[in-house]
């Protein structure tokens, strides 16, 4: 069963029709891209699973759990929560809180939830470590060991990007997905974030990816959807959609960057 | 007189004058402080009419000159209702003169606070919200520190301006330091036409703003660890 | 400066004013005719205070708060003492005995004297205050107790050549807002600046900001000179005759009262006594 699936998925903002009907599904373990001019559509798609948006209508569930249901909006902040929790988001501009460390800034949110816990009182100590443990493994799995009590301010956009994927992985949700992770960074500390994302994908994360970065999504993906104008327009394996594209528009989009 | 006769005499009437000063500057931030924050969540309200009443009102105050609220809010309510509400003698003054001082700078303190809060990237709120905060969490973990690090330079110039700004309350007779010091002027307590003492009310201001300076470069440089 | 104020508070008060007499009962003053019915009809809070006199209002309270500026020789402070002395502070306490009050005196801005009368904050203005036309006409004012003349002081080594009023036309002036000296200074045509107080416009003088003041004679006779603070000024021309007065709220019962207790001092010699005191007794006026 596919641990995501978006059916008919529809979003405006006021006239302006952003999402028209998107059907897609991502099976466990896979890395899934999406490619597309900006304007497509591609990261308010991100934005409305992650329930930063609220869809018009359509059906998401996650992991079998039913995440928005386009005829029943009315949810509780608290189980809004819960759902968010579910799934990680890695920002274009990462969005660290610059005054926490790295290590806070991982920690917090796992942190507050610990405390809405029933045994938080009791077990505090040996939950502490337990959250601390856990963070400070997840940033050595991105290679930040030597950083983890440093300030945002005081470390490189890669460094800072590194960190805002261990703060999404602490809350070990059932998939990540990334908007740009790359974008705002310049070309020679795109390569580290890369490295993790595919680390990432052999530990068999289920991620799902919006990137400019073509040659990245080709290497690293299971399966590309390319997006035009608020439609799923060509979906495919890396090799169908960048080699044999079926559709004019994809034809015409991959023209363009391979200028 | 000699000059060190006339000192003692001085510096203890200023003394008296400066107390009223201090006081009138605590009392003025303890009080708009907390009354700005509401200020503004009033002026942002979704509940339109009472977002612009407010809006309404942040106008008024801050479109007109705080001497003239001071003469409103002291002699107006006398002359409508009748009757002094404000108390006889110096309370009354100075009540009046605290709660159109608290008023005012409520009103300023409002917009600092719009600044600083509009000012923090949604992006931050959203990451949090991402990782399951809840809103209040947000607010409080994420968002307020980085509020503050934003309005303290403002801030500190509003009140280093209200330290100066208390000597308005004149207007309505507080006796305030430069009160006292002009009093030697006319003649008061056997020293007349003497006009140092009033020169000498600079020395006050100088001290406070000087302390005032000093405490909130430190919570600036307390709060300079990050970079937003 | 002081004028746009007031023009202001005028246009705000009459907001006020006529929001409240829409939105109020019947404003009496809009009223014509019977004023006993008028009081009748009225709501119940305004028929209490309108019933209640200004004599009423300050037994009621037990306190007879007094407005003041600093002016020696009628309200001032002894050197190192808090309390007020003066003709006019003997005078007011002694007033206030006879009554059978407390009395409390307050400084205060004395361009907003009217202002202080109408909003309550004192009940009456003891202070030396010259009886011009303005103040008749906007206080209920008692009968005259001292003589004063207002002055023009210069420095004492031009005084020479400033004899007349002629000599002090080309003289730039500085008065105090609001006193007789300022009027007596538009009228004979001076270029005059007003300032916040008497002392101020000595100061003035001295700092050669301007070149003459016009001040009360009284306070002349006790502020300049040799033996004084500004030993270097003196007086000259004396550029009218008045007289000082206490002033209350318009239509106030006080100032009767005042009146009989003027009469009753003279006639018991207190009042003289006084006089001699604070050294103006060549200006009192007989009751």
């Amino acid at each position: 069963m596919a641990i995501l699936e978006v059916k008919n998925l529809f979003k405006s903002f006021g006239k302006t029709q952003v999402l028209t009907g998107i059907d897609f599904c991502v099976e466990e373990g896979e890395v899934l891209s999406i490619i597309g001019s900006s304007g497509s559509g591609k990261t308010t798609l991100l934005r409305c699973i992650t329930q930063l948006e609220t869809p018009d209508s359509g059906l998401i569930t996650v992991d079998g759990e039913v995440f928005f249901d386009g005829s029943n909006k009315k949810i509780k902040a608290a189980e809004k929560r819960r759902r968010q929790r579910m799934v990680g988001l890695v920002f274009q501009n990462f969005n660290l809180f610059p005054q926490y460390t790295a290590l806070k800034n991982v920690t917090l949110a796992v942190e507050m939830m610990a405390k809405e816990r029933p045994d938080y009182k009791e077990n505090k100590k040996a939950i502490q470590k337990e959250i601390r443990d856990n963070a400070v493994s997840l940033l050595e799995r991105v290679g930040l060991s030597d950083k983890m009590e440093n300030y945002p301010c005081q470390l490189s956009g890669g460094q800072q990007q590194r960190v805002s994927i261990a703060r999404a992985l602490a809350l070990n949700p059932k998939i990540l997905f990334f908007d740009e992770p790359t974008s705002a960074l310049d070309p020679e500390l795109t390569g580290e974030i890369l490295k993790v994302i595919k680390a990432l994908a052999n530990e068999n994360m289920t991620m799902v990816i919006v990137t400019h970065e073509m040659n990245f999504a080709r290497e690293v993906s299971d399966r590309v959807i390319f997006m035009d104008n608020g439609v799923i327009c060509e979906q495919g394996t890396p090799e169908e959609v960048f080699d044999n594209p079926t559709q004019e528009r994809t034809k015409a989009f991959l023209n363009k960057f391979n200028e | 007189m000699s000059f060190t006769e006339q000192f003692p005499i001085v510096f203890q009437a200023l003394n008296t004058g400066f107390l009223q000063t201090v006081k009138l500057f605590f009392v003025t931030l303890a009080g708009s402080l907390p009354l700005g924050l509401l200020i503004y969540f009033a002026a942002r309200s979704s509940f339109k009419p009472l977002a612009l009443l407010f809006r309404a009102i942040i106008w008024v105050v801050r479109g007109t000159p705080l001497m003239l609220q001071l003469i409103v809010i002291f002699y107006l309510p006398g002359m409508v209702f009748g009757k002094a509400i404000w108390g006889s003698g110096e309370k009354g003054r100075f009540v009046a003169a605290a709660i159109a001082f608290i008023f005012n700078y409520a009103c300023y303190f409002a917009e600092i606070y719009r600044g600083g809060i509009q000012g923090v990237p949604i992006g931050q709120t959203e990451a949090g919200q991402v990782l399951g905060m809840s809103k209040k969490q947000v607010f409080f973990k994420v968002t307020l520190l980085q509020m503050i690090k934003r309005i303290v330079p403002p801030m500190s110039n509003e009140i280093i301006t209200l330290v100066k700004d208390t000597s308005l309350a004149r207007i309505i007779a507080l006796q305030e330091v430069i009160w006292a010091g002009q009093a030697f002027l006319k003649g008061s307590q056997g020293i007349a036409g003497e006009i140092w003492p009033m020169f000498f009310t600079g020395v006050y201001y100088l001290a406070a703003s000087g302390v005032l300076t000093v405490a909130l470069g430190k919570l600036e440089k307390k709060l300079s660890y990050f970079s937003i | 400066m002081n004028k746009k104020i007031f023009a202001v508070i005028i246009a705000l008060c009459l907001v006020v004013a006529i929001a409240f007499a829409a939105c109020g009962p019947k404003d009496p003053t809009i009223t014509p005719d019977d004023p006993g019915t008028t009081a009748a009809e009225d709501g119940t809070t305004e028929a209490t205070v309108a019933d209640e006199s200004d004599l009423d209002y300050v037994l009621n309270k037990g306190v007879i708060v007094v407005g003041i500026t600093n002016f020696a020789p009628m309200d001032y402070k002894e050197q190192g003492s808090d309390e007020w002395v003066g003709f006019d502070a003997d005078m007011a306490k002694a007033f206030a005995a006879e009554l059978g009050v407390q009395v409390e005196f307050v400084e205060i801005a004395w361009d907003n004297k009217v202002l202080e009368l109408d909003a309550k904050s004192i009940d009456c203005v003891w202070n030396g205050m010259t009886l011009t036309d303005e103040v008749l006409a906007k206080m209920s004012c008692s009968n005259a107790y001292c003589n004063n003349a207002q002055v023009v002081v210069v420095a004492a080594d031009k005084a020479e050549n400033y004899k007349t009023v002629e000599d002090c036309m080309e003289l730039s002036f500085a008065v105090e807002a609001g006193s007789a000296g300022e009027k007596m200074a538009t009228e004979n045509g001076f270029k005059a600046t007003a300032v916040i107080d008497q002392a101020s416009a000595l100061m003035e003088v001295t700092a050669g900001t301007a070149d003459a003041a016009i001040i009360d004679s009284l306070m002349a006779d006790a502020m300049i000179g040799e033996g004084t603070a500004y030993e270097s000024l003196t007086y000259t021309v004396p550029l009218n005759s008045e007289q000082y007065g206490v002033g209350f709220r318009l239509g106030s019962d006080l100032t009767e009262k005042l009146n009989d207790f003027f009469a009753k001092a003279y006639a018991e010699g207190k009042m003289q006594e006084l006089a001699e005191k604070y050294n103006v007794g060549a200006a009192l006026i007989a009751q």
